[in-house]
């Protein structure tokens, strides 16, 4: 027995589309414009002379281009390079601190255990704004400043709580006779976590990869505070200068976001229902 | 968070891996090892938060309690809580304070409003609704700087597609420069952010909505219930616990956000978009003062932790957690 749908749900998904979707619509058309055509009103919808220009532009600029934002273009590939190294550092930083900490969640008993999930719970909720001054102070001292090293550390341990508690919750669900099993053909501890444990737990370490990876790919605060104005700065600190900069070309500034988003939307559509499940759980940085 | 599943339930308390306790001739030390083995797998991890979390919340405070200036490094006055009662003395303090409450109450209005008309429009039976849940986590997937970037295009004084849409329906004569207008600097903010974060309600909420069990709404089918008395008797009633997740997620979430105001309006025009966050770093990395920027940011963060408390003790079910 259903109900009839009446068309106006269908007017509702379609006004929800367009909200979803429109705004980054418009950064799309802006990306593929001239200078000329996105300052023409009232706006292009439509645009009459598309260019992948603005592309091109990042590998090889025009001389215009160059005038108008010759150093976000220039600072652009380091900063994409920078970007990737850090966002596969913390990936890799997760998936191991992690992987280690949730075995011992979902596999052995032991006191403390919930006092302690209780503890990496509430240390995922202190705001980056609220330890950054502390941090910038103790990455000076260590004379990280300006290093990818101080983003992957920083970075890492604000996205490590959740990776643990992803990870714990996926372990459990692994049957233990696959270990037992293991280690009756005399096979070390360690020897079973590495071909037996870890590659039935694959999809879930990836999945902490991926959020690792977003995550730091997405982040402002810290590099802005530790690497900003010097080579170890990555894509969002880039971003923002150009952003900032009231001589911008628009169509420059459009593609730049482009490329920002790309990485991110591919692994939201690869990795969409992990990403459900793990937003649902309300662990997942809003 | 019962209706959400939010976790795996509490694992049975088993004992300790049986393989570990057998040890051969090595009984005692192979007792004595597994009893320390969880503790040696958490290590790496706990040293890293203590170091990277815990120990920058302590020194924050402490900080807070100095007179500390990036200009002048050597001196380092302990100075109690002045820090505290200058912020609270201050006008500039009150006015982020009220602009931070402003910008929370509207974005989480806006983003619960939205999440859950979404999520409502998701959880029926409509052709075509699996799309709309993969367009859902486009907002989502984008980094808060290049959303930042996006509305600032959006808005923009010259190509803004706004002014452009209002002009080709004759609302406005030229096109006007809007963040640079007090009065709408912070609701183009407001509106930015809430797009951003309108998928992770709807998500939350729509897993919410798929717990409701199936029979209440066949019974209220077989007794021709209107639609909407079905939505406030049965839907909504179900929804409030999720509903008080989202409006605490989003309000820490709300209370943090900083990358818009760093592109948008760098916490101008004035101060009309001055809020706790900006005023924080304003101080510290402009200012250079650090010792009353750790004042600012530790109002945040008792804010916050408030929050954070509040989900955790009301919530967030105790065997959800471990």
């Amino acid at each position: 027995m259903r109900r009839k749908i009446p068309w106006i749900t269908y007017a509702f998904m379609a006004l929800a589309a367009v909200y979803l979707l429109a705004p980054v619509l418009w950064l799309f058309l802006l990306s593929i414009m001239t200078q000329a055509e996105a300052l023409s009103t009232p706006p292009h919808w439509i645009p009459e002379h598309p260019t992948l220009a603005n592309y091109m532009a990042f590998f090889s600029p025009s001389e215009r281009q160059s005038l108008m934002g010759a150093d976000a273009i220039a600072a652009m590939p380091r900063a994409i390079l920078n970007s990737v190294i850090v966002g596969v550092g913390v990936a890799l930083g997760n998936v191991v601190l992690g992987s280690l900490a949730a075995y011992s969640f979902a596999r052995l008993d032991f006191r403390g255990s919930q006092t302690l999930m209780f503890a990496y719970l509430v240390s995922r909720m202190v705001p980056a704004i609220g330890i950054m001054i502390p941090l910038y102070v103790v990455m000076q001292r260590l004379g990280l400043l300006n290093s990818l090293a101080s983003l992957i550390i920083a970075e890492t341990a604000e996205t490590l709580p959740f990776s643990i508690w992803l990870l714990a919750g996926y372990f459990r669900t692994i049957p233990r006779e696959l270990e037992e099993a293991a280690r009756i053909d005399r096979c070390t501890w360690l020897q079973a976590m590495l071909k037996v444990f870890l590659p039935v737990a694959l999809p879930c370490l990836v999945a902490t990869a991926v959020f690792g990876f977003m995550s730091s790919w997405g982040s402002f605060l810290y590099p802005l505070l530790f690497t900003a104005g010097s080579s170890a700065t990555t894509m969002p600190v880039v971003i923002s200068n150009f952003a900032t900069d009231i001589h911008t070309d628009y169509g420059l500034l459009a593609t730049s976001g482009m490329f920002a988003i790309l990485p991110p939307f591919v692994l939201a559509l690869w990795f969409q229902r992990w990403i459900v499940s793990g937003v649902t759980s309300g662990a997942v940085k809003g | 968070m019962a209706l959400l599943q939010a976790g795996p339930a509490a694992a049975p308390g088993g004992a300790a891996d049986p393989a570990l306790a057998r040890g051969g001739g090595w009984r005692r030390w192979s007792r004595w090892k597994s009893a320390l083995f969880p503790y040696a797998l958490n290590a790496p991890a706990v040293l890293a938060l203590l170091a990277l979390v815990a120990y920058p919340v302590g020194l924050s405070f402490w900080i807070s309690l100095h007179k500390m200036n990036l200009r002048r490094p050597k001196s380092f006055p302990f100075i109690g809580l002045d820090n505290y009662a200058n912020a609270l003395a201050s006008p500039e303090f009150r006015a982020a304070l009220s602009v931070t409450l402003k910008f929370t109450g509207l974005a989480v209005a806006l983003i619960v409003g939205l999440g859950l008309c979404l999520a409502l429009l998701l959880n029926s039976e409509v052709k075509g609704r699996g799309i709309l849940r993969a367009l859902v986590l486009v907002p989502w997937a984008i980094p808060p700087i290049v959303n930042a970037t996006l509305w600032q295009l959006i808005f923009d004084s010259h190509v803004g597609a706004f002014n452009g849409l209002l002009l080709q329906f004759g609302l406005i004569e030229s096109y006007k420069a809007w963040l640079v207008d007090p009065a709408i600097a912070l609701v183009v903010i407001v509106l930015a952010h809430a797009w951003n974060h309108v998928p992770m309600a709807t998500i939350i909420l729509l897993a919410a909505l798929q717990a409701i069990p199936r029979d209440l709404y066949e019974a209220a089918l077989i007794d021709r219930t209107p639609r909407a008395r079905v939505l406030w008797r049965i839907t909504l009633p179900w929804l409030w616990r999720p509903i008080l997740v989202v409006v605490i997620l989003q309000t820490m979430g709300a209370l943090r956000a900083f990358d818009l105001f760093y592109v948008l309006t760098g916490g101008g025009p004035g101060n009309s978009t001055t809020t706790l966050a900006w005023l924080t770093y304003q101080t510290s990395f402009v200012y250079l003062d650090l010792g009353m920027g750790s004042a600012y940011s530790y109002v945040i963060m008792g804010l916050t932790l408030f929050m954070a408390l509040v989900y955790y003790r009301g919530l967030y079910k105790r065997g959800d957690v471990a």
